[in-house]
């Protein structure tokens, strides 16, 4: 997948003018948003349970080196085999020899966000292997060659005129129709062939238990249950964060990503996997092989406070809360990760330098924070980010500003220490912004500011500052 | 060269530590102080809630008659059965045979091939056995294993469920405890709770998507 955060801007004003997404965008975050809470309802105290689940996310990434090597030592003896990655090349690589050794034409693929991140499908075409993403959404944009729009939902802003031609063009269905509900039985049919016929299953996986040697998926609509049930080799791919210390935290996290990603109590599905088919089991995978991807992430380890970002477990709650990204949507930002979620994960995996924008796109109202399980404080990283950034650090490629913005915040830092400059500007700028007042209202300015009154006023100066007033104040008594 | 494995490890190992924060309280689930009764009524008005269409029979012989009524109504001609114990106490080949449904289960075929192409392709339904049932989201948990064959309950488009009360239990921590506090693990234990589903073209619900499109539940007691 082409990564094109650095387009940020530029791309994000182009979204803002697309009318067709914006009636989406008014209503789906809206609704996840509210059944959240009133998933969240259902539990007898629902801070106590998010501040629960933070707690284990911290532990977690915590003891992150001793659990992942538990929980390797538990898979092994499960019968699994684990592989470990310290890049995406290497993680795909594996991934496409594997599925070159075992002769598979064609793979299936439950719905993964780090199979988009390590860039599989790309790989495992140019080695003639098919890649069938068998996620509806997934299915979609795989074949309309889109990057998510939402991480839960990465079709749902594609109208169904396109789907219909999508399917038409693509042979999936015979005759159009713009029914939804006909458009995902002809998925349905199109995709049972694939499962039925599977040799390759490739998942994702949302936890990874130290101390059974687990692994776990949630999903709605049984693609994973079947990539790991109808092939003889299931590959599941785990960024190294994903490792959870038990059993009993993982249920709690499983409550907790249902009903702040959807609202529901429980997916539909949650498969937990304790290595590969027994004996005599007729069905199930022959070979279970666990991926381990670092593709960075030992190296955001090295910062306790970066670190933070890890704690995430993909709920996208962030994403239906944060007013950018419902102005925007997912296409702004770049690549596989958006909103919130995206913007503390991406600038530390691509690199400060490369997400300037990123991190900046954000006006740190804190609504992000307020809603995640995990406990990540979004508004805070993006702070230190920028300035990381500006600071030019290294361990995450700073770039620092361009020089006008650092002239402008060296001479603004100057200003507002000094009181007496701060007063000498204020009494020179006063009149040239009160001289657009109408009727005690400021409705539009020339120049620099401009942008600001697109869609807000301003209140005009007061004729004297506090310190002014004071002084009159202490003369008169 | 160090492995992948080495290199990632000791670089996990070499950061700095922080502290390990305390779990905070956090009050127990309404459903971990229900009596019997009132958590299969929790379990009934969960699944329902999540489409699911759940009956209750007093014993087998019933079980075995609301069957055929299911069987007739949907139009079940071929239904693939699991071999575990509950749907074996049912004798399902028997009650095959005296209603005409053609029961079909795992151990008739040679091998994952074969088994595919009858479990995808030749018939309308699959009933199982349920090792667990869980009240607190009408959820069914199923232990994987050579009577509990993964597909039985996924690619046929009904899956037929047969749950004794007494497999009723509060929360998820109850069922889990019981199944992975063992020596060994099943290769595969699932949470099915109601149809599968989608709504990933522009927001609209759709039940079917790759799973059964319905979940009938005979509650057995």
């Amino acid at each position: 997948m082409k990564i094109s955060t650095e387009k940020f801007t530029e791309l994000a004003k182009k979204e803002v003018e697309k009318a067709r997404a914006r009636p989406f965008l008014k209503m789906v975050p809206h609704s996840l948003y509210q059944k959240r809470k009133a998933g969240l309802a259902t539990l007898p105290d629902a801070a106590a349970a998010q501040a629960y689940g933070a707690a284990i996310r911290s532990e977690a990434i915590n003891r992150l080196p001793e659990l992942l090597e538990e929980f390797e030592k538990k898979a092994t003896a499960n019968g699994a085999k684990v592989f470990w990655a310290r890049t995406a090349k290497e993680a795909r690589e594996y991934i496409v020899n594997l599925a070159s050794e075992r002769g598979a034409k064609f793979v299936i693929k439950g719905k993964s966000m780090v199979t988009e991140e390590i860039g599989l499908n790309e790989a495992l075409s140019d080695h003639g292997i098919e890649p069938w993403e068998a996620d509806l959404g997934e299915f979609i944009i795989q074949q309309m060659h889109r990057p998510p729009f939402h991480i839960v939902g990465p079709a749902i802003n594609v109208p169904v005129e396109e789907i219909r031609d999508l399917f038409m063009a693509k042979g999936i269905m015979k005759e159009p129709t713009l029914d939804p509900v006909a458009l995902g039985w002809a998925a349905r049919r199109f995709l049972r062939e694939k499962f039925h016929r599977a040799e390759f299953g490739v998942t994702g996986v949302n936890m990874a238990v130290a101390e059974t040697g687990t692994i776990i998926n949630l999903e709605n609509e049984g693609n994973i249950r079947f990539a790991k049930s109808s092939p003889r080799t299931q590959v599941s791919v785990m960024t190294l964060e994903k490792v959870v210390p038990t059993m009993k935290d993982a249920m709690h996290l499983i409550r907790l990503l249902s009903r702040n990603c959807s609202g529901q109590n429980i997916s539909a599905y949650v498969s937990m996997d304790s290595g590969p088919k027994q004996d005599g089991e007729i069905d199930g995978p022959e070979e279970l092989i666990i991926v381990i991807v670092d593709n960075g992430r030992s190296g955001i380890y090295q910062d306790p406070k970066a670190r933070d970002a890890l704690r995430c477990i993909r709920c996208a709650a962030c994403l239906n809360i944060c007013p950018v990204y419902r102005q925007i949507g997912g296409y702004a930002y770049g690549w596989v990760y958006s909103g919130p979620m995206g913007q503390v994960l991406m600038p530390l995996l691509l690199g400060l330098d490369k997400t300037q924008d990123i991190y900046r796109a954000c006006s740190l109202c804190g609504a992000c924070k307020s809603v995640c399980p995990a406990g990540i404080d979004h508004p805070a990283l993006f702070l230190y980010y920028r300035s990381l950034d500006v600071s030019t650090d290294h361990s995450f490629k700073g770039k620092r500003r361009p020089w006008r913005e650092a002239l402008f915040f060296k001479a603004w830092s100057m200003a507002v220490q000094r009181f007496w400059i701060w007063d000498t500007g204020i009494s020179v700028t006063r009149p040239f912004i009160n001289k657009n007042s109408e009727n005690g209202v400021i409705h539009n300015m020339k120049g620099a500011f401009g942008g600001w009154f697109r869609k807000r006023d301003l209140p005009p100066m007061a004729e004297k500052t506090f310190h002014e007033k004071w002084e009159e104040i202490k003369k008169t008594r | 060269m160090q492995s992948a494995r080495n290199e990632i490890l000791e670089r996990l190992r070499a950061a700095p530590k922080t502290k390990i924060p305390v779990r905070p309280f956090m009050p127990p689930l309404k459903e971990v102080s229900l009596d019997k009764e009132e958590l299969v009524n929790q379990f009934t008005e969960m699944l329902t809630a999540e489409t699911g269409i759940v009956y209750r029979v007093k014993n087998n012989d019933q079980a075995l008659e609301k069957l055929t009524e299911i069987a007739k109504q949907e139009g079940l001609k071929g239904v693939m059965v699991s071999t575990d114990d509950v749907a074996t106490s049912l004798d399902l080949p028997a009650w095959g045979s005296k209603t005409g449904v053609k029961v079909m289960s795992a151990k008739d075929f040679n091998g994952r091939d074969e088994f595919r192409d009858a479990v995808f392709d030749r018939v309308e339904a699959g009933i199982t056995g349920i090792d667990f049932a869980v009240a607190e989201s009408g959820t069914l948990g199923l232990i994987h294993d050579k009577d509990q064959a993964r597909l039985v309950s996924l690619a046929p488009i009904l899956h037929i469920a047969i749950v004794p009360v007494e497999r009723v239990f509060p929360v998820y921590e109850t069922v889990i405890e019981s199944v992975f506090n063992q020596e060994k693990l099943p290769s595969q234990f699932v949470f099915i709770t109601g149809p599968s589903m989608t709504g990933d073209i522009e927001g609209h619900l759709f039940k079917g998507m790759h799973g059964p499109r319905k979940v009938i539940v005979i509650l057995i007691g």
